[in-house]
């Protein structure tokens, strides 16, 4: 990657957390939606401690995996607006820079939500780690990583749909079950320790690795579709 | 159609079809090992070639969708629908049989099981492709379809390895032990790739002149939203009532899923026709 692509990135990036910063339009709705999440999943199965480290990360990556869909389709509608998503069409700026860019600023939405998360899910469940934390954190930043990268993939392609909010979770969900499967069992493995998570996390490293490869090989032909 | 092979091709699956359902369900012996599900084995002469068909199918969408990436080439585009929306319709079919046969010989409808989860998933994927092509914007949807095609398949070969800890109850085929069992199965498998070929063709021509036609429509009511209407004893009755029931059940089921997407086809057509009538008018005035 040269280095006018990492710089456009980064120019993507900060331009994306400035927006956000200012308004805070997504974060706050996805935080939000994040803990209603949280709250309905504990009134729906009232786990006891037991219970809850079996079913904590199903729990877990299904708030997260609605709360992406939240953040990501507000992602690029900002862009419709003005038109501004024409204007990168015909800019000679390359469109991997903005699509990694995008990649990047919803990676760090959608971390800061686990950051603030994840002490909910652990008081609201007691729940205490019966493997090491250093793995579940490795599990949180691949599994954030695989469904940012397809989901924002996909969110493009959705806003140029005519049913658009409601088109990206159709996409998104089928072709993610193999990597969120990977992910609840990577981390009900560590919450447990009952087996190794090991196998899990390199499968959720290889996804990671072919789907960011292909993701920004096809992004440049769906952005200029038509 | 274009071609006059056309009718010839499909009197022949016709014959092939009906030979094949004589095989399946009185010439071919019964299987006599109860796990197999005795008369309600005969549902494996429909279930087995229609999966390697959708199988087929989805391959070739890929390959479809990898030309028209590279060519743009309209053709290939056409293609790329026709497989994909057969292949969703042999997949149904592969699905509702199997869920048929489960029925009796396990007790359930459904288990997550590795074969069927992996097979159910990659169903929702090739609907979510259909889905696409329906919403998105006329320009764009032939070039978005091709790339969401192409991460589809990628996907596959993930979807297997993550459901390889499931617990297997999917049937082995040890039931082939003789040779008349595999010559029932042989005779289907010819029959339902030259069905699945013959309804790729007429879907391919129909998307062609749609192309031509090109006018931005919505289209058919989703498919695959056909209910059943089995009679509610079915459902609720306990498992082992007479397997050759579950045969005929799942015979019939096939038939219905086949027709009721030829019909919605045969009513593209009948769209298609009207449609071209109203433009060739207004272009004579």
């Amino acid at each position: 990657m040269s280095s006018s692509v990492l710089k456009l990135t980064a120019v993507n990036l900060t331009k994306d957390l400035r927006l956000e910063w200012r308004s805070r339009d997504v974060f706050n709705s996805m935080l939000f939606f994040a803990v209603l999440v949280v709250v309905i999943f504990s009134f729906s199965f009232e786990p006891t401690s037991e219970e809850a480290r079996r079913i904590a990360g199903g729990l877990f990556w299904v708030a997260f995996l609605f709360s992406t869909v939240v953040a990501l389709n507000q992602s690029w509608a900002r862009e419709l607006r003005n038109g501004v998503l024409d204007a990168y069409r015909i800019s000679p700026s390359p469109p991997e820079a903005l699509f990694f860019g995008k990649c990047l600023g919803n990676f760090v939405f959608v971390t800061a939500l686990e950051c603030l998360m994840v002490p909910l899910f652990v008081l609201f469940y007691n729940l205490s780690s019966a493997g090491s934390l250093w793995q579940l954190l490795l599990v949180l930043a691949l599994g954030t990583w695989a469904l940012v990268i397809t989901g924002t993939f996909f969110a493009v392609m959705s806003i140029r749909t005519r049913n658009r909010e409601l088109m990206l979770p159709l996409l998104l969900i089928p072709l993610s079950i193999p990597a969120v499967v990977n992910m609840v069992g990577a981390t009900t493995n560590i919450l447990t320790a009952d087996s190794s998570p090991v196998p899990q996390i390199k499968f959720l490293a290889v996804y990671c690795v072919v789907f960011t490869t292909a993701c920004f090989l096809l992004f440049e032909t769906v952005l200029n579709a038509e | 159609m274009n071609s006059k092979l056309y009718p010839f091709f499909v009197g022949l699956v016709f014959v092939l079809l009906s030979y094949g359902t004589y095989q399946g369900l009185v010439a071919a012996p019964p299987v006599e090992e109860l796990a197999a599900g005795g008369e309600a084995q005969r549902i494996f002469y429909y279930h087995v070639p229609a999966a390697i068909v959708s199988y087929t199918l989805f391959a070739l969408n890929f390959l479809a969708s990898l030309i028209y990436l590279w060519k743009r080439s309209s053709a290939a585009d056409a293609f790329a629908v026709a497989t994909a929306e057969v292949g969703v319709v042999f997949a149904s079919v592969t699905l509702a049989l199997g869920m048929i046969w489960a029925r009796y010989a396990w007790g359930h409808w459904w288990a997550w099981d590795m074969r069927l989860t992996t097979f159910l998933i990659l169903w929702l994927l090739y609907v979510s492709y259909l889905v696409l092509r329906r919403a998105a914007e006329a320009g764009s949807s032939a070039v978005m379809a091709a790339a969401l095609a192409v991460i589809i398949f990628l996907d596959v070969p993930f979807n297997y390895m993550a459901n390889r800890w499931f617990r297997g109850n999917h049937p082995e085929p040890v039931t082939l032990q003789s040779p008349a069992l595999k010559y029932a199965l042989f005779a289907n498998m010819i029959a339902f790739v030259a069905f699945g070929a013959v309804i790729v063709w007429f879907r391919y021509a129909l998307e062609r002149v749609e192309q031509r036609v090109a006018a931005i429509h919505a289209q058919r009511a989703a498919q695959g939203a056909f209910s059943l209407a089995l009679p509610a004893m079915f459902f609720f009755q306990n498992s082992h009532g007479n397997p050759i029931h579950y045969t005929y059940a799942g015979y019939t089921v096939a038939w219905v899923i086949y027709i009721g997407y030829l019909v919605l086809l045969t009513r593209k057509v009948a769209k298609l026709k009207r449609e071209e009538q109203e433009l060739r008018r207004s272009a004579d005035r």
